[in-house]
């Protein structure tokens, strides 16, 4: 869509819109995509990811789209710079009249004030560009102590002003500060950034070489926006010399070919709020109307912005994509850790069942005792609860394993995932159930199987029950409860008995464990972590740029 | 984009325009300053200071610290000068002699610069003036500072609470060394190193720095305090690269050399006075900005301000609010409020009453930094107001910082701040959420899952229903142990015939065991901070090792009763009793059968009396010993259990409950020892 166009003196890419509909679908697919994209897990990169894909659908919402839909829409030129750099008192004297409070408070623009000819004004009262801003009609009349005091409660807003001395077609927007002790304010101020054709930095003389702008002025280069310095408050005294400098710091970081003004301080504006005198700002404002009314200029401005927008998505794209990969991973990391303790835990339940772990303490000394001074009941409670603390031991025990395992993982810091509420008890009570409904399956079987025998030989479905779980459950040390097993139903009724219960037991066992790990599983899987967002991620960036 | 919202956060990718920038331009910027440019320019000052101070350097670092009489009316008599010379020498080589090993050298150094101090004063006032010094240490330091002593090089003495504080916060971090790891405790162990260091050096004098944005007036600051340029200023930015220290006084030079400001750097204020006198002990350092996109700058900045006793920000109208500044330093030195001054400079560019409202403003900030503002003569942040170009409100700073000199209590406050701020670092490894320890119910409910293990309430029930079987068949009547025996032999011989097989089988629960010590230890580690809940889990899980095999001999030993099971006295009468029923029985048949073969008499009463006793008799006896055995057999049965739980509860306390006590008093030494580094705890003793 952007053809290169003949080349007018500026080293920049001569370039005119020229949208296609396919490139505005693929646009849109892609802005769709960077809107599913989420980055819940804790990793280290995954506050920056955040940052990124919030600016870059704020890019893509407020300015990219709505500008290749509409060419034709005034130029919006935003002021931005530090606390301090008299960024409204530099708007206010460019239209000419006070629309934007300026004061010797810090921060003093609280809320983002837009200036444009009355005709332009439905481009912005709608919500064609920075969309997520409440339009502000009127304006606060109560100029004075009530300015300076903090704005609306919490909703963002945009308040809308018009004066015809601007011409048609040009939008001023004075931002808050970029590096505001309100954060807000800053999140603001880089949101409405993105949302300009022209950048327009404001720096002073006490600025120039701070760390912050010089940032900004480098993301303006990676995006190769359409940019203009303004050097402001300068003392009349060493304009040159300022000037000089700032000129080689700016040349120094490639940016030698940007437009440069410089406003001097004057006594009678600087901190009053009031307005700096026509000639002050007369270079900057005849740029600007340049920009809007010259076509070329004008499709210059706009194209380059807008060029380098959609060649920042280039570098941008991939860097969300393998954020979302890092997502993954960590899920997936995460995800190992529980299978691995719960497998591990429940080899070692196995293996323990099949030593006549179970068989041992209370149930033991019952089973010893079984005929004589212990009932068959006796013998099943026991046996139970000893099957329950084994599944209750195998549990608690994957659980530290996994919380051991988190304990490294940043990604497992999330809230929900360990902080969870001490569901041991609960663990407990579901593994209760469960070992008690194995025996009263049990016991069922036994019932049916002593059916099956005469009545006047058939034993006590209890102690049938009684003994087909001790020999279950106990091992090898259990064999003679197998050999009254079957003297009492006879050895095929036995053997068929201990089968299926023993299919019983393991069934019971899988399920449990599995009931378990699902159950810690489950904050991470409410998290949503899918492998999915990245390779759409790159998908759609690739259709992007195949359209254009 | 990033880059647009992440403020605070750039150092790792800026570089550095300007910086080069300002070397390679070789002209010196011009001064505007009135003040500045009424002295020689800045060239000509530097090297005439900078001749000075190395004269200066090689006397402090010869010992020979000549007193410039000419220079100081107040300076005393060449009899006392020569006593300092002294001094200065013996702490020096003291000094010197001090190792690198910091916690026990500085105990060592201070007997050693007491003991040599005390044979070079021998005469009889500087010697009890020698005792004041000595007990000046341990007393605060105001007192010291009341007598008008020499400036001779006293090394910096920590009052009572502040040493003890550190005494402990030394201890704390030596506890803690094996369970916390070292990237926890290096802060503590820089305070530590900072607070030994600072102790060494000079305690007349008080290092302030000047910090602040570039182009918020340092410099200009800086010359105005100390009467002449002595730091380059200009609208070059940013303008100052490296630190310029000025000294009011003689012996600041170890002090200096601590900063690691080069000799090149060091200058004298103007000489006069009044100044002098005001600010005797005035150690000033002006920064480089700490905003600028030259990085160094701002390591050199965070680098000094570690090591300076206390700090005077400087803020202009126009960066007041920057995020920077209070996000990065003011925040996190919110506990230093004591020794912090923020200063508004350029003033004089705020019309009237804006000066008031941007003050004030800057009040609600610093607020909101969390730093106290030393208001209505609370201790705090002095906040002041001046224009350093008009000299506007710098008498009234020079009278503040005139009286916080003299007060020498910069430097121990500003220890105390760092061992605060090292303290509430390390709070979430040291507190505790909920009262620690455990509970004497987790301790019987830990014997109570061990006695499970080994299966005690069990074995208890079966002993006692096999002594009241024994007891049964004994006081039984004889027919029904008949007839027990004979349906004895005709039942399969389950369960009790195998088990006694293997005795060294696996008797006790091993899945219980584990339960046991896992609750146990989760519940004494409940509430401790994460390293040592995991140190207490060790504990419980190393002792756990090899549990399960003593339960298991334990049982064996415990569980089998020791010898025959006792008997009631009672016992040999019910079965008295119980025979003579049989033999009344008996009797009774056979005199029946003697009458129905017709050997004796036929009397049907007697003989049918005796054997109806004899018949209700036997089971009436049967019922009534039955009746009586509950009592002891239940006595027998809870003995065992009793025997089984006590001897696996006494095992599981020795190898599981000891060793996690043991571990919880350590964790509770260390919290101690961490109140008293708060200074909540104990007093020092």
């Amino acid at each position: 869509m952007l053809q290169k166009a003949s080349k007018i003196g500026h080293s920049s890419h001569v370039v005119t819109l020229d949208v296609r509909p396919q490139l505005l679908d693929a646009l849109s697919a892609l802005r769709d995509r960077v809107a599913a994209a989420r980055f819940p897990l804790p990793l280290a990169g995954a506050p920056r990811a955040r940052a990124n894909r919030d600016e870059l659908l704020a890019q893509l919402d407020d300015y990219l789209v709505p500008r290749l839909r509409q060419p034709e829409a005034p130029l919006l030129v935003v002021i931005g710079g530090s606390t301090g750099a008299g960024k409204s008192t530099l708007v206010n004297s460019l239209v000419g009249r006070r629309v934007s409070e300026a004061g010797v408070l810090r921060p003093t623009t609280r809320t983002p004030v837009l200036v444009c000819h009355p005709e332009d004004h439905h481009w912005f009262s709608g919500m064609r560009v920075l969309p997520d801003l409440t339009r502000v009609w009127v304006p606060q009349q109560d100029a004075g102590d009530d300015l300076l005091l903090p704005g609306e409660d919490g909703t963002r807003v945009l308040r809308i002003e018009t004066a015809d001395t601007l011409p048609h077609g040009l939008a001023l927007l004075d931002a808050p500060d970029v590096d505001s002790l309100v954060a807000d304010n800053r999140v603001l101020a880089a949101e409405l950034l993105c949302a300009a054709d022209i950048w327009v930095m404001v720096t002073t003389a006490a600025r120039y070489a701070d760390a912050v702008p010089w940032h900004l002025l480098r993301t303006a280069k990676e995006h190769d926006a359409t940019l203009v310095t303004v050097l402001d408050r300068v003392p009349h005294q060493v304009v040159s010399e300022v000037s000089r400098q700032y000129g080689a710091l700016l040349a120094k970081a490639g940016l030698g070919d940007v437009p440069r003004f410089t406003v001097p301080e004057l006594p009678e504006s600087a901190w009053g709020g009031g307005l700096l005198p026509a000639t002050a700002v007369a270079p900057l404002r005849a740029w600007l109307i340049q920009q809007v009314q010259d076509p070329g200029a004008r499709q210059r401005a706009m194209a380059r912005t807008a060029y380098g927008v959609l060649d920042s998505l280039k570098s941008r794209m991939p860097e969300l994509a393998s954020a979302a990969a890092a997502q993954y991973a960590a899920a997936l990391r995460l995800t190992a850790a529980v299978d691995g303790a719960y497998d591990s835990e429940h080899a070692r339940v196995r293996g323990r069942l099949q030593a006549g772990a179970v068989l041992a303490g209370d149930a033991l000394k019952r089973w010893r005792s079984y005929p004589l001074d212990c009932t068959a009941a006796e013998l099943l409670d026991a046996l139970a609860e000893s099957l329950a603390a084994l599944l209750l031991c195998a549990v608690t025990a994957a659980d530290e394993r996994i919380d051991e395992a988190w304990r490294r993982e940043p990604a497992a810091d999330t809230p929900g995932l360990t902080d969870r509420d001490p569901t041991l008890e609960s663990a407990e009570h579901r593994i209760g159930m469960a070992v008690r409904r194995w025996r009263r399956v049990i016991e069922e079987y036994a019932e049916e199987e002593v059916r099956q025998l005469e009545k006047s030989v058939a034993p006590d479905p209890e102690v049938v029950a009684a003994l087909v779980a001790t020999a279950l459950l106990g091992g090898r040390r259990a064999r003679s409860a197998g050999e009254g097993l079957a003297e009492r139903i006879g050895a095929r009724g036995a053997l068929r008995l201990r089968d299926k219960g023993g299919r019983l037991l393991t069934d019971y066992l899988d399920r449990t464990l599995h009931a378990e790990r699902e159950r810690r599983l489950a904050p991470l899987d409410a998290l949503d972590v899918r492998p999915e967002p990245q390779a759409e991620l790159i998908a759609a960036l690739s259709v992007l740029q195949k359209e254009r | 984009m990033t880059a647009v919202t992440a403020v605070t956060d750039h150092t790792d990718q800026a570089d550095h325009p300007g910086d080069d920038e300002g070397r390679e331009d070789g002209e010196h910027a011009r001064v505007e300053d009135d003040s500045v440019s009424a002295h020689e320019s800045a060239h000509k000052e530097e090297s005439e200071f900078a001749h000075r101070d190395s004269v200066h350097n090689e006397e402090d670092d010869s010992g020979h610290a000549r007193v410039e009489t000419g220079k100081d009316p107040q300076e005393p008599d060449s009899a006392e000068a020569t006593n300092a010379t002294n001094a200065t020498n013996a702490t020096e080589t003291s000094s010197a002699s001090e190792t690198s090993d910091a916690s026990e050298a500085s105990e060592a150094s201070d007997a050693t610069n007491s003991s040599d101090s005390e044979s070079a004063w021998d005469d009889g006032l500087i010697a009890r003036r020698v005792s004041a010094t000595t007990e000046g240490q341990a007393r605060p330091v105001k007192e010291a500072v009341v007598e008008n002593r020499p400036p001779v090089v006293t090394p910096l003495a920590y009052d009572g609470p502040l040493r003890s504080r550190l005494d402990a916060l030394r201890e704390l971090v030596g506890l803690s060394r094996t369970r916390l790891d070292s990237r926890t405790l290096a802060e503590a162990g820089r305070v530590l190193d900072e607070a030994v260091a600072r102790r060494r050096l000079s305690g007349q004098h008080t290092v302030v720095a000047i910090a602040g944005a570039t182009g918020s007036g340092k410099s200009q600051l800086f010359n105005a305090l100390a009467g002449v340029a002595i730091s380059e200023t200009g609208v070059r930015r940013p303008t100052t690269a490296a630190p310029i220290a000025c000294s009011w006084s003689d012996g600041a030079a170890t002090l200096i050399d601590r900063l690691g400001i080069p000799g090149r750097l060091r200058r004298r204020p103007l000489q006069s006075p009044e100044a002098e006198a005001q600010l005797r002990g005035l150690v000033l350092v002006d920064l480089p900005d700490h905003d600028s996109a030259a990085v160094q700058h701002r390591e050199q900045v965070d680098r000094i301000l570690a090591l300076v006793d206390a700090v005077i920000w400087v803020v202009d109208p126009e960066k007041y609010a920057d995020a920077v500044l209070h996000e990065r330093y003011l925040r996190p030195m919110a506990g230093h409020a004591e020794v912090t001054f923020v200063v508004l400079n350029q003033v004089d560019r705020l019309p009237g009453e804006a000066a008031h409202q941007v003050l004030d403003d800057l009040r609600r900030l610093l607020d909101e930094d969390g730093i106290a503002l030393g208001e209505y003569g609370e201790p705090g942040a002095t906040v002041l107001a001046l224009s350093a170009l008009t000299g506007d409100g710098i008498a009234e700073l020079r009278e503040v910082l005139g009286h916080f000199v003299a007060e020498r209590g910069a430097a121990a406050r500003r220890i105390s701040a760092d061992v605060d701020a090292a303290a509430v670092r390390l709070w979430p490894v040291y507190a505790n959420r909920r009262q620690a320890g455990l509970s004497e119910e987790a301790r019987d409910e830990f014997a109570d899952r061990l006695a499970d293990a080994v299966g005690a309430t069990a074995a208890g029930e079966a002993a006692e229903r096999a002594w009241r079987r024994n007891a049964n068949r004994a006081c039984g009547t004889p027919w029904l142990r008949l007839w027990r025996w004979c349906q004895d032999r005709r039942e399969p011989p389950t369960g009790r015939l195998a088990v006694r097989a293997h005795a060294d089988e696996e008797a006790t629960a091993r899945q219980r065991v584990e339960q046991a010590v896992r609750t146990v230890a989760e519940q004494a580690a409940g509430g401790l901070p994460a390293p040592w809940a995991q140190a207490v889990r060790e504990a419980a899980v190393r002792g756990a090792q090899g549990l399960s095999e003593a339960l298991d001999q334990l049982a064996v030993r415990a569980g089998t009763p020791v010898g025959r099971p006792p008997r009631p006295g009672w016992w040999p009468v019910a079965v008295l009793a119980q025979a003579s029923m049989t033999i009344l029985q008996v009797i009774g048949g056979l005199w029946l059968l003697g009458q129905v073969i017709g050997f004796m008499s036929p009397n049907l009463g007697v003989p049918a009396l005796l054997m109806v006793i004899g018949i209700v008799g036997g089971p009436g006896v049967e019922w009534a010993c039955k009746l009586a055995v509950r009592g002891p057999a239940r006595r027998y049965g809870l003995e065992a259990e009793r025997r089984l739980r006590e001897a696996a509860s006494g095992c599981g306390r020795a190898r599981v409950l000891d060793p996690v006590a043991a571990e919880l008093l350590r964790y509770r030494e260390v919290r101690e020892q961490y109140l008293r580094v708060t200074g909540i705890g104990a007093s020092a003793g």
